[in-house]
């Protein structure tokens, strides 16, 4: 039996990689919602952002939480780009079927560019504040985890109010509902819907970032990523920011506690084990369905 | 490709094997293109920088030696045909070794089969002494498995109020980083040091939050990593994040990489970390080595080239105990010699049981005032032994 401090320990732990992972799927949920789209470039530009972090950090010394203010505006724009340029030109009959192969090609081709650039050698940012830790209640809370997590709670939140509060964001969830019923009020969905993408890969790049504080990264590191979000966002519900971000906090709950009887390796599988479970008994997410609609 | 060295004072008789002015022949076999290139070419420099050396200063018996390496491409067939070759048509008068467990055990059989002796710079992985080869030697200081021997030794004797009760162990779930783990395990087990954490991780893992967890709340005294380089690292930071304080901290492999200092924040001090091979080692032939190797390729040795230096070494040794280089019954003699003697060598005396498993350990180097230095065996080090180790 473990020892109450390590339980509380890897509670802690636990929901800090929650809401990392919450952010990290919300953009992944999205893609979906807006366009039907299985965007498995997704985690393929998380690497690419944590590497123009570490470049820029290297190359630099600029912080990685300032390098966002560039960042986040080109994957924006990248996004939208990416919508507009490629994914459109798909024939809606086929859209989700092609688009997993699309992305697929992007996700290799950025994992080659990098490789190319910065060879296969992992990387990590040696911060100045990189192992310090506050102590809460007898635990140990690492401040690049917090931050990574504070990064998290702001993006989600700031998606939230965008999709709840403003006329983009109605139009957006109209866009998600009813693509035609959205068309015929005079939305323009096309733009619409390049904008939503652009969005999704706002959030990769803030994630990316939230990322490379903390962990080491090295150009295939994006096959590691893509089958716990994809878990995630199905287990959510897909197209689904809450149950996204729900399911990531409980699913990465349960990964830092499995470790403590089943180690690392074991652990992992928590993310496939509910995949399954969810296709089997609940195919629609445990959020997803009326709920991913009425959000 | 054949890269032929030495001063051939060519034409002098043929293949008659009692002239006695002949050069000595070496036949190698190494993967200079392929997977193990690199390690590959490592090798070859440190057989070549022996070659100059020993034909420099008069040759082995008088007789200067010339070495013949072809290129195996890395491939375990091409590498078994190579020394046929060697062997069987050119006559080579003796053989060393290839690189890598893959290449050295399709090989040995192929020195068996002739009676060669086999001395071999790499073939470090258990199987290669689990095969019942007679003539074989693995030309370092120890088996991975063995690598924390001294560390081992030096833990167990301390008095019994001050000596470490209890371990935490974390590995990657890879042979060479799992065996330099669990070969002190065994010993500090078996010396009454509890294991309270034993964990693998898979060699893609970026996260050690979860292992670091585990470990920091077993308050163990000793920590000990199967760690290549990133991964050592990664755990540090993680452990170092939740405040753990071990007296006596060791990884393999991790903290003899130039980078490893700044990595962790250079929070170094008292590391430990077990090493083959060290330029500034104080054994008698080692510094002649540094000094000749870096005057003929401008740069010092490594341990590929240390290894393959060794294996020179050992065999030349052997020669001039036996009076004797040729195929046939002076190959028994070479065998017999190298298993009931101990050689000097670069890395330190090195013996062999009837396996060909050397019997020593490796060295343990720890960050001493931020540089990393020899600390075990006690008769080449550079500093002392610090323990309990500060605070990171």
């Amino acid at each position: 039996m473990p020892s109450g401090a390590l339980l509380f320990q890897s509670v802690l732990l636990g929901l800090l990689l929650g809401g990392l992972y919450a952010l990290l799927a919300s953009g992944l949920t999205l893609y979906f919602g807006i366009m039907r789209v299985v965007m498995i470039a997704h985690s393929a530009f998380l690497i690419l952002a944590a590497y123009l972090a570490w470049w820029l950090h290297d190359q630099a010394g600029i912080d990685p939480l300032l390098s966002m203010i560039g960042t986040v505006p080109l994957f924006f724009l990248a996004g939208v780009g990416l919508q507009r340029a490629l994914l459109t030109r798909l024939r809606p009959a086929t859209l989700t079927m092609m688009s997993v192969l699309l992305t697929f090609a992007i996700a290799l081709l950025i994992e080659g560019l990098l490789g190319y650039a910065f060879s296969g050698t992992q990387r990590r940012i040696n911060l100045g504040y990189g192992s310090a830790s506050l102590e809460v209640l007898g635990a140990r809370v690492a401040v690049v985890k917090l931050i990574a997590f504070g990064l998290a709670v702001v993006a989600l939140t700031t998606l939230y109010l965008l999709m709840k509060k403003t006329r983009f964001g109605w139009a957006l969830r109209a866009t998600i509902q009813h693509r035609d019923a959205a068309r015929l009020l005079g939305i323009d969905t096309d733009r619409v819907a390049g904008f939503g993408f652009g969005i999704g890969l706002a959030t990769a790049a803030v994630g990316g970032t939230a990322l490379s504080l903390d962990t080491t990264i090295y150009p295939s590191l994006h096959w590691h990523w893509i089958g716990p979000l994809m878990a995630i966002i199905v287990v959510g519900g897909l197209g689904s920011v809450p149950g996204a971000a729900i399911a990531a906090l409980v699913l990465g709950m349960a990964q830092s506690l499995l470790q403590i009887p089943m180690g690392t390796t074991w652990a992992q599988t928590v993310f496939y084990v509910a995949l399954f479970a969810t296709l089997a008994f609940r195919p629609q997410g445990f959020f997803g369905g009326r709920l991913a609609q009425r959000f | 490709m054949i890269v032929t060295l030495g001063a051939c004072s060519s034409s002098s008789g043929g293949d008659d094997a009692n002239d006695k002015t002949d050069p000595i022949t070496i036949g190698v076999s190494l993967p200079l293109t392929g997977d193990f290139s690199e390690p590959g070419k490592g090798v070859q420099q440190g057989y070549e920088a022996w070659a100059k050396i020993v034909n420099d200063s008069g040759g082995l018996l008088g007789r200067q030696v010339e070495l013949k390496i072809l290129d195996d491409q890395s491939n375990a067939d091409r590498v078994v045909a190579d020394y046929e070759q060697l062997i069987g048509k050119d006559e080579v008068d003796l053989v060393f070794g290839p690189f890598s467990t893959r290449l050295v055990v399709p090989s040995a059989r192929v020195a068996e089969e002739y009676d060669m002796l086999f001395v071999e710079p790499a073939g470090a992985a258990k199987e290669v002494f689990e095969q019942g080869f007679k003539n074989l030697f693995y030309a370092a200081p120890a088996v991975a498995n063995d690598h924390y021997n001294h560390l081992a030794d030096k833990i167990l004797a301390m008095p019994a109020d001050q000596r470490p009760k209890t371990a935490a162990y974390a590995a990657m779930d890879d042979p060479f980083a799992q065996g330099t783990a669990y070969g002190l395990k065994e010993k500090l087990e078996a010396g009454g040091i509890k294991t309270l954490v034993d964990e693998v991780y898979p060699p893609n893992t970026t996260d050690f939050s979860g292992i670091a967890a585990k470990i920091a709340d077993s308050k163990a005294d000793v920590l000990v990593g199967g760690s290549q380089y990133q991964d050592g690292v990664n755990l540090i930071v993680a452990l170092q994040q939740l405040g753990y304080q071990p007296k006596l901290a060791a990884f393999s492999t991790a903290p003899t990489n130039p980078e490893f200092a700044s990595a962790i924040g250079n929070k170094t001090e008292g590391v430990l970390s077990p090493t083959g091979y060290s330029q500034d080692a104080q054994y008698p032939s080692n510094k002649e080595f540094v000094e000749k190797y870096t005057a003929q390729f401008g740069k010092a040795p490594e341990e590929d080239q240390a290894n393959g230096y060794t294996t020179g070494q050992v065999v030349a040794a052997a020669v001039t105990a036996a009076g004797c280089a040729e195929q046939g019954e002076c190959q028994k003699k070479l065998v017999d010699w190298l298993r009931a003697n101990t050689v000097e060598t670069v890395v330190g005396p090195l013996s062999w049981d009837e396996t060909g498993k050397p019997k020593g350990a490796h060295m343990i180097q720890q960050w001493i005032g931020g540089d990393i230095k020899i600390v075990l065996p006690e008769d080449v080090k550079e500093a002392e032994f610090l323990y309990p180790k500060p605070a990171w």
